[in-house]
């Protein structure tokens, strides 16, 4: 069983967090709240998605899974507004989500689970560690765009940079340890990544809000920020790019 | 060709876009095959350059291999090696089937007949060692990896599957699933079109993915089951037992659990000894492979290519070129890693 009444913004953030990066989802459902794992399908970057059922205006669970198309469920929030309250009840004779949205119903027929993949989480080795407001860092990956289609992220003991080079322009952005939340890095690191997938992870994020980074040397980079009002927790993984020879 | 087991199966349709950064690793010569079956002119004779080669296989690999790289598809080519014993009988089989083709396309060309001619000259193919040493030099010089098999390509592709160095075999055969791949692509082209055979119709082909795990779950056997069932239809190895198809060698092998148990029951004929079914057995189980391979894709030699396909096979410079470029982006996709 699955019957839940939630914000339409709460709804709107997950799926802005999930679907540039996989069309199809898992969502993991019990009495705690939603998770979803998934991979992309060039397997370069990873979502952890974690909702407390206290993101949700009503929520009431057993252990289920379903499967999501999410193009379509986004379709379907285009139907509404801010400030609606949806409902979400799980038909299972059916294999349908009925979504309403005031007195619109609308029924959804979803994907079968027992194709999609459990991706394990990698253990990583990410000694270096940043906390900063998003808008920072999107006003480096948006010039960053102009310029080149990867960038570097580097961290020492006292500043946090993005740099990105192209054929023949560059861009810098370097934040002093005072400038962020926190910083905590024993050494010079440096890994390199793809813009698209950067940026897709970077977009969601409220500018306000703060982001924490976890970086190594050629090694994948790790985000963290929450949505829903803090009731709501996600995790990127990247893998890096390899400089060239 | 290979097991005729996919009315049963489970598939995925998918896009050449979902195989995006994945290492393929592609049947050579279940592809060049297909190269040399279809890419032929009206009255069925393939391509050639001007000294009467055939040069169908150069064109469709590089076309192919082009759109993959191009889509940033990772493919690795895996060539036959030295066929089993028990492959003789299949082998001599399609050689007089080939001759026998071979007669026709001629009778069909005298009389006019085209269509036929064409369908006729199709089953004509034949994958001589020119050819496959043609396609790895030209693989070679586009920078694309390939593997010479000890024994079958398709045991070789399964083997580097199971290990992780590659995401899929690519094959237009079910073999691969025997072997014990975890994952099957089939009509591996971006093209979406595919000619019917002998008919002047197109259908529409999507890549699909057959998982092994789902479908062993789906016909509710063990992979030991499905070699069992396989061998009671016939594979490249046997006959297979006269009347079972692979509905009825399924509901048996769940029946009674085993080929043994099945040829004890219900006799048949062309069934394999038990000697033959432990020799078979192992063929699936316990293929020959190299461990010696290496997965690195490299910048094409774009001058050479074109040297030797414009100069030894009458292909044309400009015409070659713009696939060529495609090539050229194996350096940016070989930067991208990925996180297992």
């Amino acid at each position: 069983m699955f019957k839940a009444k939630v914000k339409s913004e709460v709804l709107k953030g997950i799926i802005d967090v999930t679907s540039p990066l996989v069309n199809e989802v898992k969502l993991n459902i019990n009495s705690k709240g939603i998770s979803l794992r998934a991979v992309d399908p060039a397997h370069v970057a990873m979502i952890d998605l974690n909702i407390n059922n206290k993101a949700f205006e009503e929520y009431k669970a057993d252990d289920i899974e379903l499967g999501i198309d999410m193009d379509k469920l986004s379709g379907i929030m285009r139907l509404s507004t801010a400030g609606d309250v949806i409902s979400l009840d799980y038909d299972e004779t059916a294999n349908r989500l009925i979504v309403t949205i005031g007195n619109l119903v609308r029924k959804m027929s979803l994907i079968d689970t027992a194709g999609m993949p459990d991706p394990k989480m990698p253990n990583l080795n990410l000694p270096a560690k940043a906390i900063i407001k998003a808008s920072e860092i999107n006003r480096g990956v948006k010039a960053s765009e102009a310029v080149s289609d990867h960038l570097a992220i580097k961290v020492n003991k006292d500043n946090f940079e993005l740099f990105a080079e192209g054929d023949t322009d560059t861009v810098n952005l370097k934040l002093p340890k005072d400038l962020l939340v926190e910083l905590k890095s024993d050494n010079n690191y440096k890994s390199l990544f793809s813009i698209d997938y950067f940026s897709n992870m970077i977009k969601p994020v409220k500018g306000e809000d703060n982001v924490t980074i976890h970086l190594g040397n050629d090694n994948p980079i790790k985000l963290e920020f929450d949505i829903a009002d803090k009731k709501g927790h996600v995790k990127y993984l990247l893998a890096p790019r390899i400089e060239s020879e | 060709m290979g097991i005729n087991i996919g009315g049963l199966l489970k598939t995925e349709k998918i896009t050449f876009n979902d195989l995006k950064d994945r290492v393929i690793a592609i049947d050579a010569y279940n592809v060049i095959h297909q190269f040399l079956a279809i890419i032929r002119q009206r009255d069925g004779t393939p391509l050639k350059d001007s000294e009467g080669r055939i040069t169908s296989h150069i064109s469709g690999l590089l076309h192919r291999t082009g759109n993959m790289i191009e889509t940033r598809i990772r493919p690795i080519y895996i060539f036959d090696g030295k066929p089993h014993n028990l492959k003789n009988r299949t082998l001599q089989i399609r050689k007089e089937r080939k001759i026998k083709a071979e007669k026709e396309w001629k009778d069909a060309i005298r009389k006019g007949d085209m269509e036929k001619a064409k369908s006729k000259a199709q089953q004509t193919s034949r994958i001589t060692d020119e050819i496959a040493n043609q396609s790895k030099e030209l693989l070679n010089l586009l920078g694309i990896p390939f593997v010479q098999a000890p024994s079958e390509g398709e045991a070789q592709a399964s083997y580097m599957v199971k290990k992780g160095d590659a995401y899929a075999v690519g094959s237009q055969d079910f073999d691969c699933l025997l072997i014990g791949s975890p994952i099957l692509i089939r009509n591996l082209t971006s093209s979406n079109r595919r000619k019917l055979p002998g008919k002047k119709a197109y259908m529409k082909v999507n890549p699909e993915l057959i998982r092994l795990d789902i479908n062993l779950k789906q016909l509710g056997i063990s992979h030991k089951q499905l070699v069992d069932m396989a061998i009671l239809i016939g594979t490249d190895f046997n006959p297979g037992v006269k009347g079972l198809g692979p509905k009825k060698s399924l509901d048996l092998i769940k029946k009674v659990g085993n080929i043994e148990n099945a040829i004890a029951t219900i006799g048949g004929e062309n069934a394999p000894t038990f000697e033959e079914i432990k020799e078979i057995r192992k063929i699936f189980h316990n293929p020959d492979v190299t461990k010696d391979y290496s997965l690195k894709w490299i910048k094409p030699d774009k001058d050479k290519v074109i040297e030797i396909l414009c100069e030894e096979y009458n292909f044309t410079k400009s015409r070659i070129e713009p696939i060529l470029e495609k090539f050229e982006k194996i350096e940016n996709m070989m930067k991208q890693k990925t996180l297992f």
